[in-house]
């Protein structure tokens, strides 16, 4: 098993070889041999992390001398399985679809170079082999999104993804090097160990290490995970080939979750970097949900879906749910892999059939078409909106956690979690149908369902995932806030849900819809064309380049070019 | 002297304003050969001269640290010249400029000669493959400007993938020399001091995100090109191949020193 775990990564760089070498003019063999070697990957990976299971011993592994470790830890064996499962998904569904491309053999060898290179990263038992994967992984999504090259458009969205990642790579450089020169030591479990038997030993710029080292990687995981202000690019990763966009958004850009969890014995210690996350979570959370809502595109919508999905990965590690966050970029990286590998099918069947049944669902849901009133009594409505789903959240939580129960962080996901139920059941309430209490019925009883799986899943998964004792506690202790300022936020956030649904509800039965919209018309226009802008983010980086680069080019004339 | 000597340094391991003369010298070399050839030996040189003339820096301890300030100004100025430069041999002499000003501080923390020299060639040996590469762009095209007709990745793939896996192994890309010669200067300086590589490592991002943007993509407008034969191309990659290798192999002795 030793040498297999040296020799799993390094199967896809031989495919991409074999490929270079000798099968560049042999579509066909290429694409073959590029599967077959994805498959082995997922194979073996799953094979070990079934070692492990059994085993439940975490390990070391050393290619190099000072760096080239691989760390065999359940996150590392979990996201081999992950990323080598999406990564074959990808090949497979790229054997017909690229078929017509150019360079066909190429792309392949790159996507192959691509699953090595995040195998390495989320495996790295050292700073320098991490960082190095964690370079390499720009340059090869840039090739990868720039596949295309006749297209200047593909080159210049490329380019935005390259630039903002490396904006990324920079702090986690300067992390490593802090690390380093504070605990002479490259490897991860050795300063993770010392990190944990003195966390405020070592201070830096009047600040504990940890929480330098905290603040920095956080905003290495918010480049990555194209958090706000750093989430431009993102959208407009769709102009690359349908495969890369379905691998970028079900696996590259959840890096940013993945180095939240490998760096938690920091974290552990330092409660700011955590506190900043949330904040920043939250923020990527609600504005990639609303760009998402004004979309038409449906590639460019599931680009803010993922930029929201992120925001809500983010913001879990914000409140020290780290093993929720690597559940969470696991599920949605499968959901978001079908989605968009079936996008192409969707687009091409709405072009005969647009497939929207005649449905109460969709009009009321989709099209937003005033409702006529539920026929549930608004009470009874009302209870069952706001106190069932409190009721299945604490009940399932407090039986599968109990020791859990009151950490901040868990009443906060608890909160959103229950503003989606509510939300769910509040929708149905709106549904006019001829038996209302069979639409309640079934949504309780979906909602029950999924709320008791998901809650067993994630606790049973965190548990595998932080097997050392305290680790999970540690963790929600750090995210931990004073307990006014938490009060204050619940309270703030409780009532801006509730005034929301409140809102929607009367501007609906009381049909203030004339009113409100001739009084907010301007402020709704502004805010729409804020949004379709993008909050002009974009252009005000373009802008700001385009001045550097026109001082650039100053400055060699002025010197001439010598 | 040693002032001369060091004067003399700062030419050839570019210092500004200095480095414009550094400059010129490559730039009036003939031909590309002559060009690349002027960037591996030139550096050298200086190293020589260096290691050769007795202790390092005939300045006092302020003077020093304004010295290697300079050092950093200039990685940092010759990065951001090199990101509106479109023209192939233009952009690597400037880039290579800014990264083997870094030398100086591997002269300055006193480390073996040797380790001094290899850190050189990390940046010398990709820009001299661009001289080079730009020479046989030049012939093809009449010149080695980007992005004036369009990509030139479906045109001429060959040399077009050379000059891109040359030009990426020029800004300190891993697994290439220059990315674990960063991590040594990473390694020799104190945390305050890292900031401004780290605004290099960025600008080196930007300038090579242009330089391939300008390279690659587009529709190639012009007369037909002929692409560079399999020789040129195997030997090209070998020696790219080579040159990661090498990389590798050394990277471990660098980062443990």
């Amino acid at each position: 098993m030793d040498t297999l775990a040296i020799v799993i990564p390094f199967v896809p760089v031989l495919s991409a070889a074999i490929i270079f070498l000798f099968l560049r003019n042999r579509k066909g063999a290429a694409a073959r041999l590029s599967v077959l070697a994805t498959l082995l990957t997922f194979l073996l990976s799953l094979s070990l992390l079934g070692d492990y299971i059994t085993s439940q011993v975490a390990r070391v592994e050393w290619i190099g001398q000072i760096w080239g470790s691989i760390w065999l830890d359940p996150l590392a064996l979990i996201m081999w399985t992950f990323v080598s499962g999406i990564s074959l998904l990808v090949h497979m569904y790229s054997v017909r679809y690229m078929i017509e491309e150019p360079n066909y053999p190429r792309f392949f060898a790159l996507l192959d170079l691509m699953t090595a290179t995040i195998f390495f990263m989320v495996s790295a038992a050292d700073l320098i082999t991490l960082l190095v994967a964690w370079f390499l992984v720009g340059v090869f999504l840039y090739f990868l999104l720039g596949h295309d090259t006749d297209r200047s458009a593909s080159g210049r969205y490329a380019f935005w993804t390259q630039i903002t990642y490396r904006f990324g790579d920079l702090p986690l450089w300067l992390a490593a090097f802090i690390l380093f020169k504070a605990y002479h030591s490259l490897s991860l479990p050795v300063i993770f160990a010392q990190v944990a038997a003195a966390p405020n030993a070592v201070q830096l710029w009047g600040m504990p290490v940890p929480a330098w080292v905290g603040i920095l990687i956080a905003i290495s995981a918010f480049a990555r995970s194209a958090q706000f202000l750093l989430h431009g690019w993102l959208p407009y990763t769709m102009d690359g080939p349908t495969p890369v966009s379905a691998l970028m958004h079900a696996g590259i850009v959840n890096a940013g979750g993945f180095l939240f969890n490998r760096f938690a014995p920091i974290f552990e210690y330092t409660s700011l970097a955590l506190h900043i996350a949330f904040v920043v979570g939250l923020i990527t959370a609600v504005l990639g949900s609303a760009l998402m809502l004004i979309q038409n595109d449906i590639k460019r919508s599931l680009g803010y879906s993922t930029m929201g999905q992120m925001g809500f990965m983010v913001m879990e590690c914000g409140l020290g749910a780290f093993p929720l966050a690597v559940f969470h970029l696991i599920a949605h990286g499968f959901f978001k892999a079908s989605l968009f590998l079936g996008a192409g099918n969707a687009i091409g069947e709405a072009r005969t059939e647009d497939g929207v049944p005649p449905d109460p669902v969709y009009v009321s849901v989709v099209e937003r078409r005033p409702n006529k009133p539920s026929r549930l009594p608004l009470i009874t409505a009302a209870a069952l909106t706001i106190l069932v789903p409190v009721l299945v959240l604490s009940l399932s939580h407090f039986f599968v956690a109990s020791h859990l129960f009151f950490e901040q962080g868990v009443i906060i996901l608890l909160f959103f979690a229950w503003v989606t139920g509510a939300q769910a059941l509040f929708a149905a309430h709106k549904m006019t149908h001829s038996n209302p209490w069979q639409v309640m019925g079934g949504i309780l009883g979906s909602f029950v369902l999924v709320v008791i799986g998901y809650t067993l899943i994630s606790h049973y998964f965190g548990s595998f995932l932080y097997p050392e004792h305290g680790a999970s506690e540690r963790l929600f202790a750090s995210a931990s806030i004073g307990v006014l300022s938490y009060d204050v936020l619940v309270i703030i956030l409780a009532l801006l849900f509730v005034g929301g649904w409140a809102l929607t509800f009367f501007a609906d039965a009381r049909d203030w819809g004339q009113h409100l919209s001739e009084k907010w018309h301007g402020t709704y226009v502004a805010l729409y064309a804020l949004l379709t802008r993008e909050l002009y983010l974009n252009d005000f980086y373009v802008r700001m380049t385009q001045v550097l680069f026109a001082a650039s080019r100053r400055l060699n004339v002025w010197f001439r070019w010598s | 002297m040693e002032w001369i000597v060091l004067l003399i340094s700062a030419v050839l391991l570019p210092i500004f304003p200095l480095s414009l003369i550094f400059n010129r010298l490559v730039a009036t070399a003939p031909g590309p050969w002559g060009r690349a050839l002027a960037l591996l030996v030139l550096p050298q040189l200086g190293i020589l001269l260096l290691y050769h003339t007795g202790p390092f820096l005939p300045l006092p301890v302020l003077g020093q640290r304004i010295w290697l300030m300079m050092v950093l100004f200039t990685a940092v100025f010759y990065a951001f010249r090199a990101v509106s430069a479109r023209e192939i041999s233009i952009w690597s002499r400037l880039s290579a400029s800014s990264g083997l000003a870094l030398t100086w501080f591997l002269v300055a923390s006193g480390s073996a000669m040797h380790f001094t020299e290899l850190f050189a060639l990390a940046w010398s040996v990709p820009a001299a493959l661009l001289m080079i590469w730009a020479g046989l762009l030049s012939q093809r095209m009449g010149g080695a400007y980007l992005g004036l007709r369009g990509g030139l990745a479906t045109e001429l793939p060959r040399l077009s993938g050379l000059i891109t896996i040359s030009a990426l192994a020029l800004v300190a890309t891993p697994i290439f020399p220059g990315f674990f010669a960063m991590l040594q200067v990473f390694h020799l300086l104190s945390l305050s001091w890292l900031w401004p590589l780290l605004l290099l490592l960025m600008i080196w991002g930007w300038s090579i995100g242009k330089f391939l943007q300008d390279l690659l993509f587009g529709i190639y407008q012009g007369e037909p090109l002929t692409d560079i034969g399999s020789t040129v191309t195997s030997v090209g990659a070998g020696v790219l191949f080579l040159f990661a290798l090498f990389g590798l192999v050394w990277s471990g002795l660098w980062i443990g020193n």
